[in-house]
């Protein structure tokens, strides 16, 4: 009988789970990490399998990871990490497969062949995952609250808030802030140098302790004025800019305001007058 | 005026420079204050043309003595005009910075009261901010053209990267277009802050304060004065090597002045063009192309049909097929539809496996050009041999739409910050001590 096996979606808790199915010769067909949000990989979720729960162990975990250092390396593992925040449908059996191969041993350059089938996908994978959490750093934007803290939503396709932190922890070392993944209920917040990861049950409530300022307004006209009209390229836009994050990004979601005449049409209205009058 | 009137206005006279960049700085955030460098760079946003928003890019002010024909804030333009004071604009870089909007500041001016007055002011802001704010975010200072050597050195101690715009690709052009500029006065500050940086660069004995450590970079005008693109390639590859120039960006030409010695105002920015020398420029510096190769007097212009890289190798059938298991690192770069991670990765597997077909199409090369151009041991040589001619027409782009798509095989070929191939995982970088 194939199981299912369920687990607590903790990265830890999926190596503890491997670790067990190696321990107990235990027969899989799927993983079910047990979420408070709904993920892509829900919908690869064997119906028939019989559910088997597996209590996450950071010994277990621990020992596997240094088991996977041993037989490959340091930055195969990170990479498994990374692979596996991006949540995505059959990530834990994609992993799996990987590692019972590295573990087979057959092959003892296994370990460091980048262009194994298993492991290129994999290196896609995480090429996804790192790309998003680049393009994070630029999309995080904070509010003011009125108590000084300033606040961010933010809604990644992946699970990319604790691999950002350490970035706004540098460049904001003596503020104040925290950034609240509201699709996984997950925060982090920052003050007096201290950084504490949370569970935030109601995020939706966050934004209204920081609502737009003048500073946000400013921001929105300016980010209206930089578009030179006659380049305007709304595929292109969606190219760079997806538009699943328009909506935390006040620039895209504020409605437009009015701005003043500005230089560049005014020199075109005269040009266009001085043309007509020729 | 009130300031969002004036940011209105000052950013508005700004958008036409292209450059927005935030690459190359690796400053650490002061003591006692905020931001720092990120080497690669970060894009914040992106504008309704496409365009990467990295930092807070506006002008001091737009009120010019000058009249540059090609410039929307000349003097003879009659047009809103506005000023900043220092710390209106201090005041808004650093808060924008903490709601994470920018990476910092880009900062030029239209030439007020003397080029020297105008540069003081903006190093006066910069020195703010660092100072007095200890702000480590990213600062762009523009070079005005004709600043004396002193102002231009304090302004390399203060910002990140600074720049001088040659704009026209020709000096005569130039003259003719920008009565008070010619190339003397544009290389002139080129030329003493690419020496000034060399100078700290061989100098690590004596304590010595960062200078540019994001070096400098240029802009020129496409389609604005009859050049071709070798002329443009030419001059690009000679500011790479002679004033280890980061970047140089063109920019399409977007007609804002009736002018006679400029093209109709009617005329739509030759945005095609500007493409493939961006591409062009990709190959130069991420490929290790030299602009003679992609260029010459007797094609002295980027086949509009075709990306650079397919086009050179149509002309040099004699390199191709080539086999992927023995061909170098290089070679293997220019093999149309494999880029510089899929080079890298089968340059590092290639020790342990065979790299098959299966393994080029999960790598994401694109097959469908790359096929023609490559081939698996099994093929007998009498049959390794490639064919232009017949080529060509399956590797010319069909248009999908009337709007230009110019993005499918080079997403990252417009001036964004994050322009840099990023480096493979570190577990795969031993093999590739001869690529880097
Ligand atoms: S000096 Fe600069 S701002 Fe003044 S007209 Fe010439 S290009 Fe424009």
């Amino acid at each position: 009988m194939s199981l299912a096996i369920h687990y607590d979606s903790s990265f830890d808790g999926f190596l503890t789970a491997v670790f067990e199915i190696y321990r107990q010769h235990l027969d899989v067909s799927c993983f079910v990490a047990e979420r408070s949000y709904e993920t892509e990989g829900d919908a690869a979720t064997d119906l028939f399998a019989q559910p088997f729960h597996i209590e996450t162990s950071e010994q277990s975990a621990e020992r596997l990871k240094r088991a996977i250092e041993k037989m490959a390396s340091l930055d195969v593992l990170k990479l498994l990490e990374t692979c596996f925040r991006s949540e995505t449908a059959g990530i834990e059996m994609n992993i799996l497969a990987y590692l019972r191969k590295l573990f087979a041993g057959l092959d003892p350059n296994y370990g460091r062949n980048p262009t194994s089938l298993e492991m290129i996908s994999l290196i896609t994978i995480a090429r996804s995952v790192r790309r998003e959490m680049d393009a994070m750093l630029g999309m995080v934007r904070f509010n003011k609250a009125p108590d000084g803290m300033y606040i961010a939503e933010i809604e990644p396709k992946y699970d990319v808030l604790e691999m950002i932190v350490g970035h706004f922890r540098g460049r904001y070392p003596n503020g104040s802030w925290a950034i609240v993944d509201v699709k996984r209920g997950l925060g982090v917040y920052y003050e007096n140098r201290r950084t504490h990861f949370v569970t935030v049950p109601d995020p939706s409530s966050i934004a209204a302790h920081a609502p737009p300022d003048q500073f946000t307004q400013m921001w929105k006209s300016y980010y209206d004025t930089m578009a030179i009209k006659e380049r305007i390229n709304p595929r292109l836009l969606r190219r760079c800019l997806p538009v699943r994050y328009w909506k935390h990004l006040p620039e895209r979601s504020l409605g437009t305001v009015s701005t003043p005449q500005l230089p560049s049409s005014v020199a075109k209205e005269n040009a266009f007058a001085s043309l007509r009058l020729k | 005026m009130d300031i969002r009137d004036k940011l209105n206005i000052l950013g508005d006279a700004a958008k036409y420079d292209v450059s927005c960049s935030s690459s190359g700085s690796k400053r650490q955030s002061p003591k006692g204050g905020m931001g720092c460098g990120y080497s690669s760079g970060i894009c914040h946003t992106w504008s309704a043309d496409g365009r990467c928003i990295s930092l807070l890019k506006v002008l001091f002010s737009n009120a010019c003595k000058y009249d540059c024909a090609y410039c929307v804030n000349r003097r003879s333009n009659d047009i809103p005009r506005a000023t900043f004071t220092p710390k209106e604009l201090i005041n808004l870089t650093l808060e924008f910075y903490r709601r994470n909007y920018i990476e910092g500041l880009f900062l030029s001016s239209a030439v007020i009261g003397s080029p020297d007055y105008t540069m003081e002011l903006l190093i006066k802001v910069a020195k703010e901010l660092r100072l007095v704010h200890h702000f480590g975010g990213y600062i762009h200072l523009k070079a005005i053209p004709g600043a004396s050597s002193r102002l231009l050195f304090e302004a390399g101690l203060y910002a990140d990267r600074s720049s001088v715009n040659i704009e026209i690709p020709s000096d005569k052009q130039l003259q003719y277009l920008a009565p008070e500029k010619n190339y003397a006065s544009i290389y002139r500050p080129m030329n003493f802050l690419a020496e000034r940086k060399l100078e700290y660069k061989a100098d690590k004995s004596k304590y010595s304060p960062k200078f540019l450590p994001a070096g400098q970079s240029t802009q020129m005008i496409v389609g604005a004065s009859g050049e071709t693109d070798l002329q443009i390639l030419t001059l690009s590859a000679g500011f790479y090597k002679q004033q280890q120039m980061k970047r140089v960006y063109f920019s399409g030409y977007v007609p804002v002045n009736a002018d006679k010695r400029l093209p109709v105002i009617t005329t739509k920015p030759p945005l095609l063009r500007e493409h493939r020398l961006y591409q062009a420029d990709w190959l130069m510096r991420f490929y290790k192309f030299e602009y003679n190769e992609i260029l010459d007097e007797k094609n002295p212009f980027l086949d509009p049909d075709l990306d650079p890289k397919v086009m050179w190798a149509l002309r040099h059938p004699e390199f191709f097929p080539i086999d992927l298991q023995t061909a170098d690192y290089e070679m293997i770069l220019r093999v149309p539809g494999i880029g510089v991670k899929s080079a890298q990765l089968i340059v590092s597997g290639r020790r342990y496996s065979k790299i098959r077909l299966q393994h080029l199409k999960k790598m994401g090369v694109v097959l469908k050009r790359a096929k023609y151009f490559i081939y698996d041991s099994d093929v007998p040589p009498e049959l390794r041999k490639l064919y232009p001619e017949m080529i060509r027409p399956l590797l010319v782009a069909k248009p999908k739409s009337d709007q230009l798509d110019l993005f499918d095989n080079m997403p990252l070929a417009l001036p964004a910050t994050i322009s840099q191939p990023v480096s493979q995982p570190t577990m795969f970088q031993p093999a590739l001590t001869s690529s880097s």
